[in-house]
């Protein structure tokens, strides 16, 4: 019996999160290819061949990466009070 | 002496590998040790860690930094024409990157394990461990400037 409870718990936690981890694949595919796509792309078409400027591109894609982050995961902390007190009193009742 | 000897290039790609190694060795030790605090964080509060993942996505963008620099050196680097005086440069600019992206690096994981185990507890914690990590992060910055700086100077000696 305490083992239904462990495994639906298991579950209901995973269905909960698993929004967090397409949001953080994003952010990890963001960190990983934005920054140095920005630096070829814009010394090629924006900087004209000035590497500095496009230096200076590339650290402020990869520092808005960060905020958009932090702007991501402030609100994601506003939304999930919500769905984790809805959960404990289903489980309250299931018991 | 030749301005343009053949073995300028070693100093240059040692800036290469030191702009990206020694970044690397800041960011990891970042990751590494805020995500032992994620980690016992996550066996507590698990709805915490996306916010506690912070620190772990600023010790990446350590490494960013370190790979910029890197990339930017690389390009200024050619086997001909290629002055004693670029070398050092690029060797220099390579080292301030790097270092201090180690020293960001570490600066990042101590404040990001010790404030994710009190965000536990405090959850006020969480703004100001941001700004200490902004401070942190930001002499990595200073370093990724400074080497800017000193890149763009690499291609005034004229090879005699």
């Amino acid at each position: 019996m305490s083992e239904h409870v462990a495994v639906s718990k298991v579950t209901a936690q995973t269905a909960e999160y698993s929004s967090a981890l397409p949001k953080l694949l994003t952010f990890t595919l963001a960190l990983a290819v934005g920054p140095i796509s920005a630096y070829f792309l814009s010394e090629k078409f924006l900087w004209s061949g000035n590497s500095t400027y496009a230096a200076i591109t590339a650290i402020v894609a990869a520092n808005l990466v960060l905020v958009g982050y932090i702007i991501t995961s402030m609100n994601e902390d506003n939304q999930t009070p919500v769905v984790t007190s809805q959960e404990k009193t289903e489980s309250r009742k299931t018991r | 002496m030749s301005s343009c000897p053949p073995y300028a290039p070693f100093f240059g790609f040692g800036g290469v590998a030191a702009a990206m190694v020694l970044s690397t060795v800041g960011a990891a030790f970042g990751t590494s040790k805020s995500g032992i605090g994620i980690a016992g964080v996550g066996t507590f509060k698990p709805e915490l860690i996306m916010k506690s993942l912070v620190p772990v996505v600023m010790s990446g963008i350590v490494a960013v930094y370190g790979l910029v620099v890197a990339v930017l050196i690389v390009g200024g680097i050619q086997p001909g024409d290629y002055s004693l005086y670029a070398g050092f440069v690029h060797l220099a600019a390579g080292l301030a990157c790097g270092c201090t992206g180690m020293a960001a690096g570490y600066a990042i994981g101590l404040v990001g394990e010790s404030c994710v185990r009190a965000y536990v507890y405090e959850s006020k914690v969480f703004v100001t461990m941001v700004l200490v990590l902004i401070f942190g992060e930001v002499l990595g910055l200073y370093g990724l400037i400074v080497a800017l700086i000193m890149n763009s100077r690499a291609a005034e000696a004229r090879c005699i």
